[in-house]
């Protein structure tokens, strides 16, 4: 296993380049994170009746992710355990069995092995059956609806791993009703490493007036004044690290900033804000009407207010699938949730306005690190590090204005405590990084 | 915006005459050039009705047994513009700040298969196309998307426009970083 203590420096505010390039930390990575890490795999409500599945992967590995006849939520690796083939080939449907089309084993809606062509005849009624089910995904949990799997019997519950992400994210999970992730995901390649747009996602605010200077300017939102920077308030918004590589930024009172008509959406937030108010106090109501930027460790990502939601899913060290689905709340008016659709395909689609700025820069971040020399290198993400701290009430660490860099610095530490092979439970004695000032 | 999701010949269809045929080719052939020379504005201002709708779903892969309406979720397309939406992406481009547009990407696009029928509304015509369009970008970063698409062409004050639009790229991955190009 590779020695990763110096890969990560200063707290997380120093990356050395070859993260993004080598295939020997990727291999590790594939190791240490995707197969012990919690990662996203759908919404329950993309499966609602007993026999509904979807297909994804978690790291490279294929999984089947299938509502059982008693409402559970069961995964499994598709592939199938006689010679290797992949079993499901669709995106989505509904089963009573998967079939391989080798020589057609099938398997339950609980990748149990059900009948086996020629049993009798060929193998004698010898096959132990049980031996051969489809490699189950240790543990499926749901949080609010978000059902994550993990390869790891011995991972913590999805709620410890979430942690104070969770407190954060019942802001938008804990609405009445609840949410959806409205679909089928758009799917489009890029030629990035996958911790590139986490990064983005989880931290960038500081690209937004830059690199998005066209787009803000076009849409002619209450964010256009962002462009080419030419107006930022570090008292608009924060930046929070939880413990545990989540992460995100806030604007405040931005949620429908991006909406070209956001008229809609801004009555729907003043119609809910008391009762979130009631339900979570006054913080989370607040945030309830910020937008944000935010990835869940390893490589979930979404945006809320622009309600875009995203999985980076990695095919190698330099190329990665982009799966986008629009968030709504449930009991968002029909028209109100087709406006959502209609503002997420608009920004962050495979032609949205945004996505065509990041999607670019993604793929150069990475690519240079090919030159020999370029990958001994270092990065820097150290913006805002002499200002970050604790608060009085809120969880987490956290920085000051939504242009900082707190929330990446907290990935990489969480990505070099998991690449360093290090055990859950000695991951959690060991102590924290805890800087020692108060933010206001 | 409701949007179609799929292209289907008619049963009967009423194919127009050879002039007709001879100037709803045109018309696609020409558009093409147009966009391939950037001509974003002017395309906007003289080949696009008003009411236009431009839309390129998302499409799943399902087994074939599978009888739940494609696109019967709500929630996924790459383009579902109206007119002022396309304005919007046009008035992204000539802002001169988009970074990956500078230098030029070299965008051609082909068109072929051409074919028209008188639509169901008097003075329309359906046109169905396959189109292949190549980008090439930078150093070395070229990709080809492949589809078919049916566009919808109305004749204002003589000269054809177009009405609608309904693009099929026949890949469920987009093999690229974006569509940020016009079809
Ligand atoms: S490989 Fe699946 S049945 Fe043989
Ligand atoms: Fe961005």
């Amino acid at each position: 296993m590779k020695d990763v203590t110096k890969l990560i420096l200063e707290d997380g505010a120093v990356q050395d380049r070859r993260i993004y390039w080598d295939q020997d930390i990727y291999e590790q990575e594939l190791e240490q994170i995707f197969a012990r890490a919690w990662q996203f795999l759908a919404h329950e409500s993309q499966i609602p009746n007993a026999g509904d599945f979807i297909t994804t992967r978690m790291g490279e590995d294929n999984v089947i992710v299938a509502r059982q006849p008693d409402g559970k939520i069961k995964a499994f690796i598709n592939s199938c355990p006689h010679r290797g083939n992949v079993v499901c080939h669709a995106d989505t449907g509904n089963a009573r069995a998967f079939t391989c089309a080798y020589h057609g084993w099938a398997f339950g809606l609980d990748g149990e092995l059900a009948t086996v062509p020629l049993e009798h005849d060929a193998y004698y009624d010898a096959i132990e059956r049980p031996r051969y089910a489809m490699h189950p995904v240790a543990k499926v949990e749901s949080y609010k609806g978000l059902v994550f799997g993990t390869f790891d019997a011995g991972a913590p519950s999805l709620r410890d791993y979430l942690g104070d992400m969770a407190w954060y994210m019942d802001t938008f999970l804990d609405v009445p009703g609840g949410i959806e992730l409205l679909g089928p995901p758009m799917k489009s390649i890029l030629n990035c490493n996958w911790k590139v747009p986490v990064e983005n996602f989880i931290a960038d605010g500081y690209h937004v007036g830059w690199a998005h200077a066209a787009a803000l300017k076009a849409i002619e939102s209450p964010l256009s004044p962002l462009a080419g920077n030419q107006a930022y308030d570090v008292n608009s918004g924060l930046q929070v690290a939880t413990r545990g590589g989540h992460g995100f930024g806030v604007i405040w009172d931005a949620a429908a900033a991006i909406h070209p008509d956001g008229g809609a959406y801004r009555e729907w937030l003043a119609k809910r804000t008391p009762i979130m108010r009631e339900r979570l106090g006054e913080w989370r109501s607040r945030f309830y009407n910020g937008h944000w930027d935010a990835s869940i460790f390893p490589n979930c990502s979404f945006l809320y207010g622009t309600n875009t939601w995203k999985l980076w899913l990695p095919m190698g060290p330099h190329n990665i699938e982009v799966w986008t689905w629009t968030l709504v709340e449930k009991d968002m008016p029909a028209e109100l949730k087709q406006m959502m659709v209609a503002t997420n395909m608009m920004t962050f689609g495979t032609a949205g306005m945004l996505e065509t700025d990041d999607g670019e820069n993604m793929e150069q971040c990475t690519g240079s690190n090919r030159g020999w020399v370029t990958r001994r290198g270092k990065l820097y993400s150290g913006m805002g590090q002499v200002r970050e701290g604790v608060h009085a009430e809120l969880p987490g660490i956290v920085g000051k204005g939504i242009v900082c860099e707190t929330s990446n610095r907290g990935f990489y530490r969480r990505w070099a405590e998991l690449m360093s092979g290090r055990s859950w439970e000695e991951i959690s004695r060991e102590p924290h990084y805890a800087p020692n000032r108060e933010v206001a | 915006m409701n949007a179609p999701t799929q292209i289907k010949t008619p049963a009967n269809p009423r194919y127009v005459d050879r002039d007709t045929l001879f100037e709803v080719e045109r018309f696609l052939i020409r558009e093409a050039r147009m966009l391939d020379e950037e001509r974003f504005r002017e395309w906007w201002q003289t080949q696009l009705t008003e009411d236009i709708h431009y839309v390129l779903p998302v499409r799943e892969i399902r087994m074939r047994a599978d009888k739940k309406p494609v696109g019967s979720n709500p929630g996924a397309f790459v383009f579902n513009d109206n007119y002022a939406m396309l304005d919007m992406r046009i008035r992204r481009l000539e802002t001169g700040l988009v970074w990956m547009e500078d230098p030029q990407n070299y965008i051609r696009r082909f068109v072929s298969n051409i074919d028209a029928a008188w639509a169901d509304v008097d003075g329309e015509v359906d046109a169905w196309s396959n189109f292949i369009v190549y980008r090439n970008r930078r150093q070395r970063d070229e990709t080809v998307v492949w589809g078919t698409k049916q566009c919808r062409l109305r004749k204002v004050d003589g000269q054809w426009k177009l009405a609608g639009r309904t693009i099929l790229v026949d890949q469920r991955v987009v093999l690229d970083k974006n569509l940020y190009f016009f079809l």
